[in-house]
């Protein structure tokens, strides 16, 4: 009854929008409507992350070349690359914000905004987010809080420098470094900000979520992107605010003299301080209870979107429909309960780390059903390599290679030895960071035509994709090995230590792979912003595909659909169904003679053809080759 | 004083930049008001003759040519008609690149294994937990490279696989419980296995530290201390004590602040003095200000003020502190805080168990020796902000954390010579590396570790080393201690 009444709310509206013409203020910058926020969001991201990973080559090229001198540097950074040698403070303050932004402003609103926005309305079929005007305050809050934590980056004294993870007595102490002093403090308000417009977003996806489903779409009839995003916005809503009062209380020690994460501290040059009775751990349990949903905050909505994308182009069902809902129920749960595995050497009570190191294990459970589950998902497919496919595919292997080394590092004997070395940056780029970034670009790719009604030049993208694919596991592979030879991270240079020599050209080639996975993206924002303007028109449904939001018209209209909103009849991943004559079943289209889904059939062979078998050859051919360069015939 | 003065940037690009964006956001510049002041630096910062063109024109140069691949590609994509032929032929390049990087990047996981796998050091641990540490990576390795290969190998053979073709259709296979049920279980099975193998190998190494275990008594305590950007360590002494030790009794030449008299007594005399010093630059504020206000104006009138910007910056804020009561509140807390120090320092001496001169023969030294085959506890301790001490070859690290205590239990199993001889490095050396973001200079703090052969050794090298009190002269030298037998006191940081 509730969505009848939704209807006519909405017919009205539309007709009253008729006699306004939209100003270009309230379409473009204060606009309510979720496609255009989630472009807003998805463009803030872009720069924010073109800013990263500058930043990211800026140090990759001190650890390269620690004792070459740089002019352009000088020109660039002024006083913090005298002579051309980056300043080791401002080495630390680059390392900070590149974590930061990359981690905040790229991963977590960059991905989860773009999309929620874009796709939690138009997948589930409702008019627009439950709260509109929620919405834009979301981006905007976003917005200002990435202008005060890149302008961290301008001022005198230099950004917030104790890691992104910002760790205090050092981020609480100005004294202790420079980065300490204004640049923490913006470093927190541009935090606390995000924290408002993630709040405010993530309050609006799942009342969305729950409430404004169109009819006929159950819950368990929810494409797998939306459960993603419904399980994110739930993780941050319950983890953002405790890193709030995380934030606060930093404030609060840094500018009114309390004493929560300080005690027993000499400072040289000051003497001996006040500040007795806190703990510098508290902070870290504070920031690690947010901190580690916040790496699945990061991750799945990437996984979400990989789901999407791999049944979409393999035309096949997504394999385990309940299986990768709960295993995405299993990871959020267990990602509340997991941080201490970021303290197991910080001196707590061992026992309370054995705990924390079981919990953690125990997601790579989960973990490996959504790998097995997309495997099957390929098998047998017919798969189509879009560039969102590639980047798809791109996620499962990054995302296998990565995942794995969480065994290591989440087993507390062994993190004794790996833990803030090379190896955890290896990690963490690969599982969280590479990994997102791909189902990001796979969404772009993906949605670009549901975005701005035009396509995205495939040839540019199969070339981004192979090159940042290259480039993804040639900066971060052998950072492995560095770790396991004890490399620390966050080293500003290796030169004064003798043991870490050896290692000197893998930090070149490092470097080089980076600068060519920099330029790549070169590629993907020229076609980017050349195919907004000048791409080729899409298509209602370019990719045959059965979610709701492709039955929406091309051109964007205020509530989505013209008339009435679509009924939903089935799920959304009925590709290749034998009963059907094309091989996508859309989820709007009525069809009340076919049943809602079919038993799986039961033959053990697909059907031959020529081709097939022409193939067949050709592949065993291959598979035989391989088995010979690894010895396993 | 104008808020939004972007005088605290260093550069005028910058500043053009920052001076919109702090238009564009007042609320965030009301935070730059503590560093900003009204002095503006001569514009001749902006000088691109010294930019350094050929590299700027070099990167152009490079972007304009990706610009030029890119297009060359759009206009061939613009030319492409979307029919089932291009979407085979597309198919057919992708997937074939697939399995040539499946094939190169496999090679280049043995080839990175085989080249490097020498300077990896997990399989010749130094220390006797750290054998252990490295047999659970073995077993792990083993499990995860056997997945790794065979999931990888899977995707992308899949890819070549099965391509698209108009002429089938994918199998339609959306759920199978019993293969669900297998890929779940299997997974937990192994890693309960590695957990319980974790499990056992993390208590053994770490339990032992625990005050109440068995062994805890047999190991041989040295505090090792951290501080930006370096690293000190304590040895008991003859006395097998460790003197209490407090943030409030450091000092210059007492680094790890410990209660020894003599080293205390200093430091309340020098408190004192500065305590002196500050209450008098105090009263006599209202006549320095009238000193600075007269610089100031002179300054401003000869125009040094433009020649001598640094200065003259500080100079004015030094003044208006001074006017909106700043600098004395400044002094004043300075103050407090050393009264608060001296009042400390007198509360701990009233207390019977604190002097007790446990501390007089303790060496604190700037390298560490220790003996082969000894089983030691680290109790590691910070005065500033968290470091980490990480020494690599011994599979030992742990945090320092400023008011706490942390520890770590280990026995080294390989001398120096003998670890110099296994890696053919004549110039080797044992170090343990600072392992959590300090600061600047993080990268480079260390401290050497030397493994000796046997006790003599050692008693020889802590014999050489000065005690925090020098015995008086008239004493018989002390004998040569015998640390391996009897238990050291911790000690116990008083708060």
């Amino acid at each position: 009854m509730s969505t009848a009444s939704l209807h006519t709310d909405h017919h009205a509206q539309d007709h009253h929008d008729h006699h306004h013409k939209e100003t270009f203020i309230s379409k473009y910058v204060f606009s309510m409507d979720h496609k255009m926020i989630s472009k807003q969001f998805l463009i803030t991201g872009i720069i924010m992350g073109c800013a990263g990973l500058i930043m990211s080559l800026l140090f990759r090229l001190q650890l390269a070349w620690p004792d070459e001198q740089f002019g352009l540097l000088q020109t660039l950074l002024g006083k913090w690359a005298v002579d051309g040698k980056l300043d080791p403070n401002f080495y630390m303050g680059l390392v900070t914000i590149h974590g930061t932004i990359m981690v905040f402003y790229v991963l977590t609103a960059g991905l989860s905004g773009t999309f929620s926005n874009l796709l939690i309305p138009l997948q589930l079929g409702a008019r627009d987010m439950a709260s509109p005007f929620m919405n834009m305050l979301s981006y905007w809050f976003f917005f200002v809080s990435s202008v005060v934590m890149l302008s961290s980056v301008f001022i005198e004294t230099g950004p917030a420098s104790g890691g992104w993870t910002v760790y205090p007595p050092l981020s609480a102490l100005e004294k202790a470094m420079p980065g300490s002093g204004l640049g923490m403090t913006l470093w927190l308000v541009a935090i606390a900000l995000f924290i408002v417009s993630s709040l405010l977003g993530g309050i609006n996806y799942i009342s969305t979520v729950l409430n404004m489903r169109t009819k006929g779409m159950s819950m368990n009839r929810m494409p797998l992107t939306i459960w993603a995003f419904f399980f994110t916005a739930v993780l941050g809503l319950l983890s953002f605010p405790v890193v709030l009062g995380a934030a606060l209380f930093l404030i609060f020690d840094r500018s009114f003299g309390t004493s929560f994460y300080l005690s027993d501290i000499y400072l040289e040059g000051v003497g001996a301080l006040e500040n007795v009775g806190g703990s510098p751990i508290l902070y870290q349990h504070l920031f690690w209870f947010l901190g580690h949903p916040e790496v699945y905050i990061i991750l799945m909505p990437a996984l979400g979107i990989t789901s999407e994308v791999i049944s979409t182009n393999a035309r096949k069902p997504i394999f385990g429909y309940t299986a990768m809902i709960i295993s995405l129920m299993g990871i959020s749960f267990l990602s509340f309960i997991v941080w201490g595995h970021h303290m197991f050497v910080t001196g707590m009570n061992p026992f309370i780390g054995s705990v924390f190191m079981i919990l953690t294990l125990i997601i790579a459970v989960p973990s490996a059903v959504k790998v097995f589950n997309y495997l099957t998902t390929l098998w047998r497919g017919n798969l189509r390599f879009t560039p969102a496919m590639l980047f798809s595919i791109g996620l499962v292997s990054l995302f296998i290679s990565g995942g794995l080394t969480g065994i290591y590092l989440g087993n507390a004997a062994m993190d004794i030895q790996l833990h803030d070395s090379y190896f955890v940056v290896a990690h963490f780029h690969l599982v969280m960071g590479s990994a997102s970034i791909f189902g990001m670009f796979a969404g772009i790719y993906h949605w670009f035509p549901r975005m701005y009604g035009r396509m995205l030049n495939n040839n540019l993208g199969y070339f981004h994709f192979w090159l940042t694919f290259i480039s993804a596991y040639l900066v971060f592979f052998p950072m492995h090995f560095m770790g396991l030879a004890g490399v620390p991270r966050r080293y500003y240079q290796f030169t004064l230590l003798k043991d870490f020599e050896v290692w000197a050209d893998t930090n070149k080639l490092i470097t080089i792979a980076a600068m060519v996975g920099g330029f790549a993206q070169l590629l993907f924002l020229y076609n980017f912003f050349n195919s907004i303007f000048r791409g080729k028109k899409a298509e209602q449904n370019p990719w045959q595909s059965n979610t709701l939001e492709w039955s929406a018209p091309v051109e964007h209209i205020h509530g989505n659909w013209p008339g009435e909103i679509p009924t939903v009849y089935r799920g959304p991943y009925e590709y290749s169904r034998p009963d059907r004559e094309e091989d996508f079943f859309p989820q709007y289209v009525p069809d009340e003679s076919a049943p809602e889904t079919l038993e799986p059939v039961k033959t053990k062979k697909a059907p031959k053809t020529e081709e097939l078998a022409e193939k067949q050859e050709t592949s065993t051919v291959f598979f035989a080759a391989i088995k010979k360069v690894f010895g396993l015939s | 004083m104008t808020i939004t003065s972007p005088t605290f940037m260093h550069n005028s690009l910058y500043k053009r930049f920052l001076a919109i964006l702090f238009a564009a956001i007042a609320p965030a510049a009301i935070f730059a008001q503590a560093a900003a002041t009204d002095i503006v630096e001569p514009p001749k910062e902006f000088d691109p003759s010294s930019w350094d063109w050929v590299s700027i024109l070099i990167w152009v140069l490079v972007a304009l040519i990706i610009l030029v691949i890119a297009r060359a590609f759009d206009i061939g994509g613009l030319a492409e008609k979307v029919t089932g032929k291009k979407i085979a032929s597309s198919n057919k390049v992708n997937a074939t690149v697939g399995i040539i990087i499946l094939i190169l990047g496999m090679a280049g996981v043995f080839w990175e294994i085989s080249n490097h796998g020498k300077h990896l050091l997990l399989w010749d641990a130094a220390s006797e937990h750290g054998a252990t540490i490295d047999s659970m990576f073995m077993v792990t390795f083993g499990f995860t490279f056997v997945v790794f290969v065979v999931t990888e190998i899977l995707l992308f053979y899949f890819m070549y696989r099965y391509q698209y073709s108009e002429k089938r259709k994918a199998h339609y296979y959306f759920h199978n419980n019993k293969l669900e049920m297998i890929w779940t279980i299997i997974p937990a099975i192994v890693l309960t296995f590695l957990v319980l193998r974790g499990f056992d190998t993390w208590t053994k190494i770490t339990y032992r530290g625990a005050a109440d275990h068995e062994d805890y008594n047999k190991d041989y305590e040295i505090e090792v201390f951290a501080y930006q950007f370096g690293w000190k360590a304590r040895y008991c002494g003859e006395d097998n004590k460790f003197g209490e030790a407090n943030f409030n009794f450091i000092s210059g030449t007492n680094p790890l602040g410990v209660a020894v008299s003599e080293q205390v007594d200093s430091l309340v005399v020098s408190l004192n003095t500065q305590v002196a010093e500050l209450e008098a630059i105090k009263a006599a504020v209202k006549d320095s200000t009238a000193v600075w206000q007269k610089e100031y104006n002179r300054m401003v009138s000869t125009g040094l003020s433009k020649a001598y910007v640094k200065d003259f910056a500080a100079l004015t804020e030094k003044l208006n502190d001074v006017k909106c009561g700043a600098y004395e509140r400044k002094l004043e807390k300075e103050i407090d805080r050393k009264k608060t120090n001296l009042t400390r320092i007198a509360n701990y001496r009233a207390m019977p168990d604190v002097f007790n001169k446990a501390g007089n023969d303790d060496r604190v030294v700037t390298e560490l020796v220790l003996v082969k085959n000894k089983s030691y506890r680290f109790r590691f301790r910070a005065r500033d902000v968290i470091h980490s001490a990480y020494i690599p070859e011994f599979r030992v690290q742990m945090n320092c954390v400023p008011g706490m205590s942390t520890i770590f239990p280990f026995t080294p199993t390989k001398t120096t010579a003998e670890a110099r001889q296994l890696k053919g490095n004549q110039e080797f050396d044992y170090y343990l590396y600072c392992n959590k973001i300090c600061g600047a200079a993080h990268y480079n703090m260390k401290i050497k570790i030397t493994v000796v052969e046997n006790e003599a050794e050692f008693n020889k090298w802590v014999a050489a080393q000065a005690p925090l009190v020098a015995p008086p002269a008239s004493a018989t030298p002390a004998a040569p201690a015998t640390s391996d037998s009897t238990a050291t006191q911790p000690a116990i940081a008083i708060r």
